[in-house]
């Protein structure tokens, strides 16, 4: 079964923060002198201009500028970006364009410009509303600086902004976390992105460990973060995702629903269905070998086709993030297999209760929500025929 | 060609506490007698399984043939006959020093006399063997040679007077004690024209050579082509090879009265040449066979398991392998509804279970799942059967079992005077009876008639507690007695797990049904659902503990990127549960099925 061509999204990754944090494990680089903004357009367009025939003709749907801290390029560097991008592929009209910044690195002026270059979307890194978290998180903004960005990104035009929060953080109690949603609603967002802090390998938090909150305690934070968020309006459809009706992000949805999308810039990640199947793309991490190669086959760090058991697991591993699941013919579409593929992890999910496949719709029940990594594991290559 | 004679000859063994110097001392005589090229002398010789190196114990029995030009200008053959250093072997070492005229007692002065070197020198004394004693590591600051002589004289009651003053490691009074040994160990006076009388001091399987046997001629002549017979058994055999160790392999044409030597007479396995046998000629038998043969029986059980069910044959395989070399290693095969095919193992005591268990994983690349160990109970049954009961769960019911008979042993333990409450608390504790208690000098020798099986779960660890690893244990099995003891069955969210049931006594039932749930709660690892831990005795609940669900496991955020990474985290929560066993949708780990051995006493 071929796949069907899935609708594209083009992600652009501007790796450079003021200073890294202790948490972070992405790609992301202190940023020591300034930052050559120019060049890394630049880089960036011609890495744009050799992947664009992997489009093969489709319209763009969402555009997201993530980082690193995309706010830390100039208004104008980001407009020359916005501009080069639409001549090199056809972004759709109503493209969703996003653009992440960190409350440490905005004023009204410079949200105005990313407005005024076309940036339609802002993903604002609070974190925490709580001065001593944000110290102990390693963030470079305060508790004022938070709430002046939320102010400035609505001043500026932005109707449409998400806020990313954490939880779990260190020392932090049920009713710390309380607020911090709170205060976050209060701001009208349209999105909120609550994530649990988690010690990833190879940040500084997981050579030197703080002390978090306990299992129960978490558990807790997230049971009151979902009532509270829920109550205002905030509906949960992924498992940090949290939305006002007609807000969920395209783009982001477009990874859980296992479509396509090219991975422009630094350590960037694409993925692209092409008659032979799916293919992955990886970008030179580093910013300097990134640019020293963009716009040549260099630059693709490397290229991998998943197998047929991978594309399962793969494809399990974003669609079952989904609150609601997600429809049975998904499968079929994304990945060419059928049903049958995975019928013995299918059973084994449903046996333990971690899923339900009714009206052609596969869906994590609550257990297998809050067991999602158990539940995906299922569906791991070594899992899928035993 | 009649091989040396008996007046020229001393056999001799080295008895001595773990670490107090056999194996140097051992070298050293090697070096000496020029044995070995100084190339050739990888350290400690004598103990040659690297694990019995790594844990500095002997189990098989080697020996080394040396020639010692003494200061009377005559050589001498010395015999070195080297004797397990463990509770576990006590009968292996007993065999090998009846091989022997005399022993040489190694204690180290800054330690002191320990039980196990106090219970080798009274079977040595029983034997009727000079005793030399040799104060080792004199060269210590923290040697104490007069305190070590008062505690020979004391405890075990032999002149020290005299006694060497020696150290291994440097040399120091080592060719006085091969001297002494010339002096002082008589020679053999077997009867070289008698028929033959050759004692098995150990035999081990050799890939080359099959079925290898250390053998001390008591009476008459052995030599290749002989057709001998084994006088338990009653089989005959036809010598291939006979030689000695020096410590290399070396072939020699006869062994006669009073030598020590290796024979290769094509004997399928190690249980054909049972250690403690006599060999003796078929044409011309002895009448009586040696005294003391005794067949060794294994005293502590457990249930031996692969995780991976698949693993099953070559377990199989490498436990056939294992008992090629090890006669007291004994296995069945065995069912458990938890933890599916798996065999139940006899071994001689705890140190050989870890040994063998260590063995398979490490050797053989083996997971293992290990039941906790048990001891045999004698069960007489109401039709008045007597059963054998190796494994808890196979105990009968109630209703059909007149009377249970467990295993006791009798204990020697030899402990500073300042420890000696602790010591006897512990002893009480463990259901143990005081037969006797003395003071010598600084220590005290404690007598107790304990259950085995009381033993066998955490005596040692509990005993070097509540010394600070001074006391030291000795022990020999008594009998069997009856006593009121039952079954107490682990139930993990209602079902009954047969691996983890143990016998207890009834006086301990609620107190460590309590603990071992406990435990298990602790063990347990959190899981999608509420795990209950109940203990019972019969249908009877006496404990429960819950392990409460686990609030979630979610990866936090997940977009395009990297998606190998997440692949591995996934991958490795799940290698952590191939670990675990699954029982019905619980997953347990394999230390809980040892859950009971860490039970924690210290209420």
């Amino acid at each position: 079964m071929p796949i069907e061509p899935p609708p594209l999204s083009l992600y652009i990754h501007l790796p450079w923060c003021v200073r890294k944090c202790p948490y972070c494990d992405f790609n992301s680089h202190a940023a020591e002198d300034e930052v050559p903004e120019r060049r890394y357009v630049e880089a960036v367009l011609r890495d744009l201009a050799l992947d664009a025939p992997l489009a093969e003709g489709r319209t763009v749907e969402t555009l997201f500028l993530g980082g690193g801290t995309p706010s830390l390029f100039s208004p104008e560097s980001v407009a020359r970006l916005l501009d080069g991008v639409r001549a090199l592929v056809p972004l759709a009209s109503g493209a969703e364009i996003t653009l992440e910044a960190n409350p440490g690195t905005v004023e009204l002026g410079r949200f105005r410009g990313f407005r005024d270059a076309g940036v339609n979307r802002l993903s604002i890194g609070v974190q925490s509303f709580d001065d001593d978290k944000l110290k102990a998180l390693g963030r470079i903004h305060g508790r004022a600086e938070a709430l002046a960005a939320a102010g400035a990104a609505r001043t500026a035009g932005f109707d449409n902004f998400n806020l990313d929060l954490m939880y779990g953080l260190p020392g932090q109690s049920v009713e710390q976390a309380r607020v911090d949603i709170v205060t976050a609603i209060a701001l009208q967002p349209t999105h909120i992105s609550a994530y649990q802090l988690t010690l990833e390998p190879n940040t500084l938090f997981h050579q030197h460990p703080p002390t978090l909150p306990d299992d129960d305690v978490i558990g807790a934070m997230q049971d009151v973060l979902v009532d509270e968020l829920q109550r205002r309006g905030y509906r949960q459809y992924e498992v940090s995702a949290y939305a006002q009706d007609g807000h969920q992000c395209r783009h982001n949805r477009n990874y859980w629903e296992f479509g396509d999308y090219l991975g422009i810039g630094a350590g960037a990640h694409g993925k692209l269905s092409r008659a032979e199947g799916v293919m992955r793309v990886a970008k030179a991490r580093h910013p300097d070998a990134f640019l020293r190669t963009a716009g040549t086959a260099a630059a693709r760090a490397s290229i991998r086709f998943p197998s047929r058991s991978d594309l399962i697991f793969e494809f399990m591993l974003n669609a079952l993030r989904l609150h609601d699941g997600f429809p049975a013919a998904l499968f079929s579409q994304r990945t060419g297999l059928g049903l049958r593929d995975i019928e013995v992890p299918l059973r084994a999910a449903r046996g333990k209760g971690l899923l339900t496949l009714d009206a052609d719709v596969i869906r994590p029940t609550a257990l297998g929500r809050r067991f999602l990594n158990d539940l995906v594991a299922l569906f791991l290559p070594s899992d899928q025929s035993q | 060609m009649s091989g040396w004679q008996q007046e020229f000859i001393r056999n001799f063994s080295i008895i001595a506490h773990i670490d107090h110097g056999k194996s140097t001392l051992a070298d050293r005589f090697i070096q000496l007698c020029g044995g070995l090229e100084e190339r050739e002398m990888q350290a400690q010789v004598l103990d040659s399984m690297d694990l019995e190196r790594e844990r500095g114990i002997t189990i098989k029995a080697q020996s080394v043939a040396l020639n010692f030009r003494a200061r009377d200008g005559r050589t001498y053959r010395l015999n070195m006959i080297d004797t397990p250093g463990h509770v576990d072997f006590s009968y292996e070492v007993s065999r090998s020093l009846t091989a022997c005229e005399g022993a040489l007692l190694v204690v180290d002065v800054s330690q002191g006399v320990q039980a196990q070197t106090v219970a080798n020198c009274y079977t040595a004394a029983e034997l009727n063997l000079e005793i030399l004693p040799v104060l080792n590591k004199i060269d210590l600051p923290a040697a104490d040679p007069e305190r070590a002589i008062r505690e020979i004289e004391d405890i075990i009651g032999i002149h020290a007077r005299d006694a060497i003053r020696a150290s291994a490691k440097t040399g120091v009074g080592v060719p006085e004690i091969l001297e002494a040994i010339v002096a002082r160990i008589p020679p053999p006076r077997g009867d070289a024209e008698a028929p033959l009388k050759a004692l098995i001091i150990d035999s081990w399987f050799d890939n080359y050579l099959g079925t290898v046997s250390l053998v001390r001629v008591i009476d008459g002549r052995l030599a290749p082509r002989d057709k001998i017979r084994l006088m338990a058994t009653a089989r005959d055999y036809a010598v291939e090879q006979i030689g000695i160790f020096t410590p290399k392999r070396k072939q020699v044409d006869v062994l006669s009265a009073g030598e020590v030597g290796y024979i290769v007479a094509g004997i399928k396995d190690v249980r054909s040449a049972r250690v403690g046998d006599t060999i003796t000629h078929a044409h011309r038998p002895a009448p009586t066979a040696l005294a003391g043969f005794k067949e060794i029986k294994p005293r502590v059980f457990a249930g031996l398991y692969p995780v991976e069910s698949s693993d099953y044959d070559a377990f199989r395989d490498a436990l056939e392998k294992l008992s090629l070399n090890d006669a007291s290693l004994q296995y069945e095969p065995e069912t458990s509804q938890a933890l599916g095919f798996g065999f139940r193992c006899g071994f001689l005591g705890m140190l050989h279970m870890e040994i063998i268990q260590e063995r398979l994983e490490r050797e053989y690349g083996l997971n293992l799942i290990t039941t906790a160990p048990t001891v045999v109970y004698e069960v007489a049954t109401n039709k008045g059967d007597v059963l054998r009961i190796e494994n808890p769960a196979k105990l009968p019911e109630p209703n059909h079992i007149a009377e249970i008979r467990e295993p006791i042993i009798r204990a020697t333990i030899l402990v500073p005077q300042e420890y000696v409450g602790g010591v006897i608390g512990l002893c009480v504790e463990k259901r143990g009876i005081q037969k006797d208690m003395l003071y010598h000098g600084r220590q005290a020798m404690l007598t107790y008639e304990l259950p085995l099986n009381e033993v066998v779960l955490d005596f040692f660890d509990r005993l070097k507690s509540v010394s600070r690893g001074y006391a030291s244990l000795d022990y020999d099995f008594l009998e069997f007695r009856a006593s009121d003891v039952c079954k107490l069955d682990v139930l993990i969210n209602g079902d009954k797990v047969d691996a983890l049931s143990v016998i207890v006594h009834r006086q301990q039932t609620d107190y460590r049904g309590r603990e071992l749930v406990k435990k298990l709660r602790e063990l347990i690892p959190r899981q999608m659902f509420d795990v209950a831990i109940q203990a019972a005795i019969g249908s009877k609940i006496i404990a429960r503990e819950t392990v409460k669900a686990l609030r979630k496991n979610v990866t936090a955020k997940c977009y395009g990127g990297d998606i190998t990474r997440k692949r591995k985290l996934l991958e490795r929560q799940k290698e952590g549960k191939k670990r675990m066993k699954q029982l019905g949708s619980v997953e347990i780990p394999q230390e809980a099925f040892l859950a009971v051995l860490k039970v924690d006493n210290t209420k």
